[in-house]
């Protein structure tokens, strides 16, 4: 079965809002510096758009942690990314994050290598950890903070200090030794596909912990399935839709799967619409 | 054999850039600030090294404050800056005033962005950053007997002139503690550091306010008491 047209893949519209993510975060400071245009301020740790904002939900917990004090605004500005991660599961991630963009432009630049590009592309991942590290990774953030008492993921987080960079660049004309974390994340992401967003990502692992009663899934039909298993070689996050774990807490809905899939047995759906099968081991046998 | 030799050469490229990475990433880093582990835990706020108006007491800040930096991104003077963690450890990314570089005009527009409500939103009176001392062995005008000058300047800059800075009848300026919000305009514009004996020294100096100490000990109780 032929691809599917280009503006009707789903990956597209992906691209193009990541893209329009980035420019908004690192264009900002820009605005903010040189027209004194106020309208957008911060970054993803906290974007405000007007008089409005929204407050990331791991950096706003630690906050009230350690000040162990309450500010209504703040919960307010929370209620927005836990409602999306609510119906929509770790969107945040795979169609907004500065550093997923990042991570997608070298691996299409790395796809533009003759005779490798593919290969490249869809690399096999080297280093290969248990998943649950992902939950570690959360306690150990909050642990680490409760200790020191001080919020640690707001100073470190790499979704923001994409942002943080570009406006200190702006601003004041230096850039700080922060940048490390975000070589280092986007090194990382050689050997194996999004490793740090995988396996140690905090804020990663709080949206997939509120997205584990998601509405939005991708549901695989295993009558369509004709076992090719591209979608497990297209899944970033190393996950295997062939075998109905499209709907396990790892995945962030980036529709990789989805258009990679020849025969739609993959697809976008609303929880309550449709009855959720995972297609057990002799249903699989019985088909191939 | 021909393929063998390729992964040589690769495998000393990315040796030899991973060297480079590292040693360039260690080298970058001034470990001579490190060396007094205290200074990673200690409040980096200091004489004329300010929290924006409308901070919460120093103790909570760093806790409360998400480092989004909005209130720099809209400060139109650019007078708020980040500390580094470098110099200020886990107080890294929490933003500061420095008022010789750039005093804070109180414009208030900091305090209505900040999520978190590390900068409680109030009015212009209610600022309190700090309080200006003079030093009156260094004002031009306390000197008036060496100097001979009558300057009068902070007076002139002060947002609450004659409320939070008054001139006596020898136009010596003094600072009435109470009012005083701590903008650092007058520690900014000073010119004592112009006159020579003075070798560069300002006259006015913002101190940042102990606040709790300022709460139990108003004023009023010390001069009765």
């Amino acid at each position: 079965m032929a691809r599917k047209s280009f503006w009707k893949r789903i990956t597209i519209w992906r691209y193009l809002f990541l893209l329009a993510c980035f420019i908004v975060i690192v264009g900002n400071p820009f605005t903010n510096y040189y027209w004194n245009i106020n309208f957008i301020q911060g970054w993803f740790q906290s974007l405000g758009v007007g008089n409005l904002w929204v407050v990331s939900p791991l950096e706003g917990l630690e906050s009230i942690l350690t000040a162990k004090a309450f500010y209504m605004p703040s919960l307010i500005g929370m209620v927005v990314p836990v409602t999306l991660a609510f119906l929509m599961g770790r969107v945040f991630c795979s169609w907004m994050c500065p550093i997923e963009f990042l991570s997608l432009l070298t691996d299409k630049i790395l796809g533009l290598i003759p005779k490798w590009g593919t290969k490249l592309k869809y690399r096999p991942d080297l280093i290969r950890l248990p998943k649950k590290l992902l939950w570690f990774a959360l306690v150990t953030e909050l642990m680490l903070t409760m200790i020191i008492g001080y919020p640690l993921f707001v100073w470190w987080s790499p979704p923001g200090l994409v942002g943080r960079e570009t406006m200190f660049y702006v601003f004041y004309k230096h850039i700080t030794v922060e940048i490390a974390v975000v070589v280092v994340v986007l090194l990382l992401n050689l050997p194996t596909r999004r490793f740090f967003c995988r396996y140690l990502c905090p804020l990663g692992a709080t949206l997939a912990l509120i997205g584990k009663w998601r509405q939005l899934v991708i549901r695989y039909d295993a009558s369509k399935c004709v076992g090719c298993k591209v979608c497990d070689t297209r899944c970033p996050m190393g996950i295997k839709p062939s075998v109905g774990e499209s709907q396990s807490v790892y995945c962030w809905n980036c529709a990789e799967c989805v258009d990679a899939c020849p025969t739609n047995a993959l697809q976008f759906t609303w929880r309550d619409k449709g009855v959720i099968k995972v297609p057990s081991a002799s249903m699989k046998e019985v088909k191939l | 054999m021909k393929k063998e030799k390729n992964t040589k050469g690769r495998r000393e490229f990315l040796k030899v850039t991973l060297g480079m990475f590292l040693s360039g990433a260690l080298t970058s880093c001034d470990l001579s600030q490190l060396k007094n582990p205290r200074t990673m835990i200690k409040s980096p706020i200091r004489p004329n090294i300010l929290r924006p108006p409308g901070a919460v007491p120093e103790e909570h800040f760093a806790q409360k404050c998400i480092r989004c930096g909005r209130c720099g991104e809209v400060c139109p003077y650019h007078s708020i800056k980040y500390f580094d963690v470098k110099e200020a450890g886990v107080f890294s990314g929490t933003p500061y005033i420095n008022v010789m570089e750039k005093p804070c005009y109180l414009c208030m527009k900091c305090v209505y962005v900040c999520p978190t409500g590390s900068l409680v939103p109030c009015s212009k009176e209610d600022v309190r950053m700090g309080v200006a001392v003079i030093n009156r062995q260094i004002c031009v005008t306390w000197q008036q007997q060496k100097t001979g000058l009558m300057c009068k300047t902070c007076f002139d800059v002060c947002p609450f002139a004659g409320i939070a800075i008054k001139i006596d009848h020898d136009f010596r300026p003094y600072i009435i503690e109470e009012n005083c919000t701590g903008c650092g305009i007058c520690a900014y514009s000073c010119i004592a550091d112009t006159w020579y004996e003075n070798k560069g020294k300002k006259a006015i100096t913002i101190m940042p306010i102990k606040w709790k100490k300022i709460k139990e000990v108003s004023l009023k109780s010390v001069k009765n008491s």
